[in-house]
């Protein structure tokens, strides 16, 4: 692989990180009820956007290795579906980390997917303010987010702030 | 370009595509929808994303970026854009960071940052009844120089919508 190929694989790697510590803070210590929490009819409640989550993540690893699928589930209990958070954001990362070819660029990876992903992140958030369960701001500048470091154990290192 | 500044590019002009998807058809209104008191609206959430990307230009010429709030939504969305491109720029012109800044801490701070309200602009549609239809956003016309308002229609619209408006048409 190029070194230029590379630098991007490395970035893309970098996105999912921040993934796993942007979701694992908006997932992690959520009021009671949250999981079920329907702020109008029509909407996603957090389990299910979750839920969703899992799905991109594993609907991008079958891009990466050129199998496209895609799978709409049911969502699991609320410490199953972070548990599958995790756990699909680690599949696709090794993927990534491996010296298997991807089989589709970088950038429709990130556009697609992990993009998607993110956003979904942004929206538990704001589902967990109008739970009345902020999340406490943060400078993620700061944070200490790595390529690789994609599971449930992340920095408690932080500058937050309310 | 670098590699990593072709994907942050890239970053830029998704970011540009899903925030105009969020915005495209909205309600007139819909610049001041507040959904509940301490939740921002769409036009306070658009205003914060050009401040966090303004943020991020700093790191390449130093000084700091507060944007005050403008008369409407358009002139937030309209001034949005220009960020982007002002931004989008020094990552083409191999301007270089600041001390204490990479690639990687302007994309997993400011620029995934904004990623997530765009995320929450489509909430808030959803909220003020004018649903943005879902896309497969692999297959979208995203292009690293394509970052004003004038962004391409879905390629791959969903052609069911379990969620759809009533008057929706696939």
């Amino acid at each position: 692989m190029s070194t230029s190929a590379n630098q991007k694989r490395e970035l893309l790697r970098h996105t999912v990180a921040t993934l796993a510590y942007r979701g694992g803070k908006a997932i992690a210590n959520v009021p009671e009820g949250f999981n079920s929490f329907r702020i109008k009819e029509g909407t996603r409640t957090p389990e299910q956007i979750l839920a969703h989550i899992g799905d991109l993540l594993d609907w991008a690893l079958s891009i990466a290795e050129g199998k496209q699928r895609w799978h709409d589930s049911t969502p699991l209990a609320w410490n199953e579906e972070v548990a599958r958070f995790f756990s699909a954001l680690e599949a696709f990362d090794s993927f990534l980390a491996s010296d298997n070819v991807l089989k589709a660029s970088e950038e429709k990876l990130f556009q697609g997917p992990v993009a998607d992903a993110l956003t979904h992140v942004g929206q538990i958030a704001m589902l967990r303010r109008m739970a009345d369960g902020p999340i406490r701001g943060e400078n993620y500048f700061k944070a200490e987010i790595e390529a690789g470091r994609v599971g449930p154990e992340q920095s408690t290192r932080r500058t937050e702030f309310d | 370009m670098e590699s990593k500044r072709k994907l942050l590019n890239h970053f830029l002009a998704a970011l540009a595509y899903r925030t105009q998807k969020a915005l495209r058809d909205a309600p007139p209104d819909f610049g001041g929808f507040r959904v509940k008191d301490g939740v921002r609206t769409p036009a306070e959430l658009v205003r914060h994303m050009t401040s966090v990307l303004g943020y991020a230009r700093t790191h390449f010429i130093g000084g700091r970026y507060s944007p005050e709030a403008l008369e409407s939504l358009d002139e937030e969305v309209e001034r949005f854009h220009e960020m982007l491109g002002l931004l989008a720029e020094h990552l083409r012109n191999g301007a270089p960071l600041l001390e204490g800044m990479s690639e990687e801490r302007l994309l997993q701070g400011p620029f995934s940052d904004a990623m997530t309200h765009a995320g929450q602009l489509a909430l808030l549609r959803r909220l003020a009844g004018a649903p943005v239809p879902p896309e497969n956003f692999i297959v979208a016309e995203i292009e690293p120089d394509r970052l004003g308002p004038d962004q391409a229609a879905p390629v791959s619209p969903d052609k069911v919508w379990p969620e759809a408006p009533p008057d929706w048409k696939a």
